[in-house]
């Protein structure tokens, strides 16, 4: 490999067939003089401009059009030495850091000498240990490309807003079960939006044996076993799901405040004495009207209850991870998009209730599809107030721009997946601690279950992995109609 | 002479019994020049002194007024053309190293096909010379530089001259093999210049008259004036395609003539050829065969597409050129380098002479 060109941080280095560089591999370029060398990854490989390819490849082509056919006697071989000129590659490659001294400094100021320079391949775990990617808490992520394992730090994680992004299929969803479970493995309080009902069996292996999450996998399925009495809520919680969840106006909401007071008073908060205080309340016939809907709304989501057995005790749970580490995951599937942001309003009031009040250290939040059942002024709210009390979220979704750009500017890790679409990679590239030509280039080319780890995770060095398996059972799989046939 | 075919037997002409050895001399000269420039350092340059003799002639020449019309026989005829190329990869202590290359393409049943004959690359040097050139004249047509009191080419001459050699190897080779075919030639028929004997043309030419073949030799390129204005800018407002006759061409010895020159203008573009059909063979077999070229070749810019393609494909483009430079620096362990070109250090940007990727 040759140094040809840099221009700002990007270095176009030549390469020849024999010496197979590919997309995401990293390049140590090394200035003996300088005592310095360049970490730069392959983010483009183009065919060098070898001078005479193109008369090469036309000369074959008579008048007539037909390629022509014909023989050549090359006694002298030489005619591999003019494959390996033609096929000679231009790798365009993002200067990454500068290595001196062994420490790692970001600076690509320094033009490192075209002809003394030697370039040679930097292999993952030698970027790993120079870039301390590894650290205290390791999590596997996966495979890289040279057969070695991808470790990040579970602390990277830690008070970071994390974005999983991917086409439909690609792995999102294995990769966020991977990271949840290595982090009940370090005792992690983890809470899950489940969509689709697919984190439920975590804790039970493929061959449908306990694993070592079995006793910490909570699964809440709202109107069955994850009911609240309205004694347990706090008016602030409710508020929030009235006029988050429920669009309530202020008026209506003002009487609704009243109204609970007034029943709390009395120490008769429940779904049949708000019931009928609301029938029986005097006051505006549109704002009555508008209390009762609500009210049904309530009754209909079947997640309120008057029974105080039947009720769970979503605290206690909390309280169990709190040391020991858990996930509660929050089955959303079969629910209306009402009662699911019914659902949500509830378990954010509760988590920042008992963070505000200490019960809990920090809450890692798992959160598919998020714009199906969070409202919009809660994306601004949980990268920044939320974030202060400690739920750290991590975005799962195949539609990149269902998020907001905010949340990518202030996103710290992003594991992307495949994207073909030029949009989408467009939206992903807003990320602060991205480039647009990496994400543009080496996300369009990722194989099924193939992430792109960039951000915190790995101090900046965007890298390849395949994610690896699991042992859990899956329940994601998508239900096929031809499925028996195939 | 040889019994067995080794080259020969790829093409799909009809086989005589004729020496194919020479390809095979020119691979084993050319790995023994090779073999002494081991370890030298190589100053790449590809300028070639292009030393062409010049042909000379009376000047008497006239063009005939009345054209000749041509109508396209499209009688099925194989067409055959052969070229060759060489090019000068470099200079090392002792010497130069130079590539040839030659290729014959040829159109049967309106196909076209090739067949390419090296590069063979060959280290020159004055020490060399002489018997590489005299080995190769001896191989194939018996003779060297001595037998025909002529002194060996010099070293700038030698890369021409090789391939000059290649070429009447490959040419002789058609005429032997192809039958009732047309032959292509790029150049002239003029004999007796240092690089071509009167004898070795006119046993090409022989060769191919016995196989009832026709040559026709197309120049890109002529010097020839008739009343002081070249004869290709003299074409009449007439229909192509068409000849012009020439009269009063008369060449000076030792130089000879061994055809009809012709100015061939064979479509609309407003293109015309020198073109020298053997004299030997009678007029009106000249024209037939020119018109059996039109009715079966393709021709778009006036020029027969069988010879273009043997050029095209016998020329070294910058790719091949710098493949040659990789081989030698990997099989023959010779060190590159860049020593500065005089006329760049003296002239600057006005010392560059053309060549390009040195």
């Amino acid at each position: 490999m040759k140094l040809y060109k840099k221009e700002g941080n990007i270095l176009q280095i030549i390469s020849f067939p024999t010496e197979n560089a590919e997309k995401g591999d990293y390049l140590l370029v090394e200035d003996g003089y300088a005592g310095k060398a360049l970490i730069a990854q392959v983010i483009d490989v183009q065919f060098a401009a070898v001078p005479g390819v193109l008369e090469e490849l036309l000369r074959t082509l008579p008048d007539g059009g037909e390629p022509l056919q014909g023989e050549d006697i090359d006694p002298m071989e030489i005619a591999p030495h003019i494959t390996y000129i033609q096929d000679a590659s231009l790798l365009i490659c993002k200067i990454r850091a500068t290595l001196e001294n062994d420490m790692l400094s970001p600076s690509s100021s320094w033009l490192p000498s075209r002809s003394q320079s030697t370039i040679k391949k930097l292999s993952t775990p030698l970027l790993i240990k120079l870039a301390k990617i590894e650290g205290k808490l390791p999590i596997i992520l996966g495979g890289t490309k040279d057969s070695t394992l991808l470790t990040i730090d579970a602390s990277s994680l830690d008070g970071t807003l994390n974005i999983i992004t991917g086409k439909k299929g690609c792995g999102k969803s294995h990769l966020s079960k991977l990271l949840m479970v290595s982090l009940v493995g370090y005792k992690a309080t983890v809470v899950i939006f489940d969509l689709n009902g697919e984190y439920g069996n975590l804790g039970v292996t493929n061959d449908g044996k306990r694993n070592l999450y079995y006793g910490k996998i909570h699964v809440f399925t709202p109107g069955q076993n994850f009911k609240v009495a309205l004694e347990q809520l706090n008016l602030n919680t409710v508020m929030g799901i009235l006029v988050n969840a429920l669009h309530l106006p202020g008026t209506s909401a003002r009487e609704f405040r009243r109204l609970w007071k007034s029943l709390k008073e009395r120490g008769k908060l429940s779904m049949q004495e708000l019931g009928e205080a609301i029938r029986d309340l005097n006051c505006n016939q549109h704002v009555r009207d508008a209390l009762a809907s609500r009210f049904h709304s309530f009754v209909n989501s079947g997640f309120f209850t008057d029974c105080l057995a039947e009720a769970t005790l979503m605290d206690e749970t909390l309280m169990k991870t709190k040391d020991a580490g858990g996930a509660l995951v929050i089955n959303l599937k079969n629910t209306s998009n009402v009662d699911r942001q019914i659902i949500v309003e509830y378990v954010l009031g509760k988590l920042v209730d008992s963070l505000q009040n200490w019960k809990l250290r920090a809450v890692f939040l798992f959160a598919e599809e998020a714009h199906l059942y969070l409202r919009e002024t809660y994306w601004d709210d949980i990268v920044t107030r939320m974030r202060h009390y400690g739920i750290f979220t991590t975005f799962i979704t195949n539609q990149p721009d269902t998020i907001q750009e905010t949340i990518y500017r202030q996103a710290d890790n992003i594991f992307l997946f495949n994207f073909t679409n030029e949009h989408d990679l467009d939206v992903v590239s807003r990320a602060a601690r991205v480039d647009a030509e990496t994400v543009h280039s080496i996300a369009r080319d990722l194989p099924p279950h193939h992430c792109l780890a960039l951000g915190r995770v790995v101090c900046d060095f965007p890298i390849v992995a395949r994610v690896r398996a699991l042992d859990i059972k899956t329940m994601g799989e998508t239900r096929l109609f031809f499925k028996t046939v195939n | 002479m040889i019994e067995q075919y080794t080259i020969t037997n790829k093409y799909n002409f009809p086989q005589p019994n004729i020496d194919t050895l020479l390809p095979q001399r020119f691979f084993e000269q050319s790995l023994h020049s090779l073999q002494r420039v081991h370890q030298q350092p190589l100053q790449l340059n590809t300028a070639i002194q292009r030393l062409h003799t010049t042909e000379q002639y009376a000047t008497s020449l006239q063009l005939k007024p009345q054209p000749i019309t041509l109508k396209p026989d499209r009688q099925g005829t194989t067409i055959t053309a052969a070229d060759t190329s060489t090019i000068k990869v470099g200079e090392t202590i002792t010497g130069i190293l130079v590539a040839v290359r030659a290729a014959t393409a040829w159109r049967q049943d309106g196909t076209y096909r090739y067949t390419r004959l090296g590069p063979f690359i060959f280290h020159v040097t004055e020490e060399n010379k002489d018997q590489l050139y005299n080995s190769l004249e001896h191989a194939y047509f018996s003779t060297t530089c001595n037998s025909m009191h002529q002194p060996t080419p010099n070293i700038m001459q030698m890369p021409m001259r090789l391939a000059n050699l290649l070429e009447r190897w490959l040419q002789i080779m058609l005429a032997k093999t192809v039958t009732k075919g047309i032959l292509l030639f790029d150049g002239s028929l003029t004999a007796g210049t240092p690089e071509t004997p009167p004898q070795r043309l006119k046993e090409i030419l022989s060769c191919a008259r016995k196989n009832g073949s026709t040559v026709l030799a197309f120049s890109k390129a002529t010097t020839l004036r008739a009343n002081g204005v070249l004869i290709t800018e003299q074409l009449p407002s007439r229909e192509p395609p068409y000849l012009l006759e020439t009269a009063g061409l008369h060449s000076k010895p030792p130089q000879v003539l061994l055809g009809n020159v012709y100015v061939a203008r064979l479509n609309k573009a407003n293109i015309a050829f020198r073109l020298d059909v053997d004299k030997e063979v009678l007029f009106e077999q000249q024209i037939d065969a020119i018109q059996k070229l039109l009715g079966n070749d393709i021709y778009t810019q006036g020029y027969p597409e069988t010879l273009r393609l043997s050029h095209i494909l016998c020329t070294f483009t910058a790719n091949e050129v710098l493949a040659i430079k990789h081989f030698i620096t990997r099989k023959h362990g010779i060190q590159i380098i860049n020593r500065p070109d005089m006329h760049r250090l003296l002239f600057g940007p006005y010392g560059y002479k053309g060549e390009a990727y040195a």
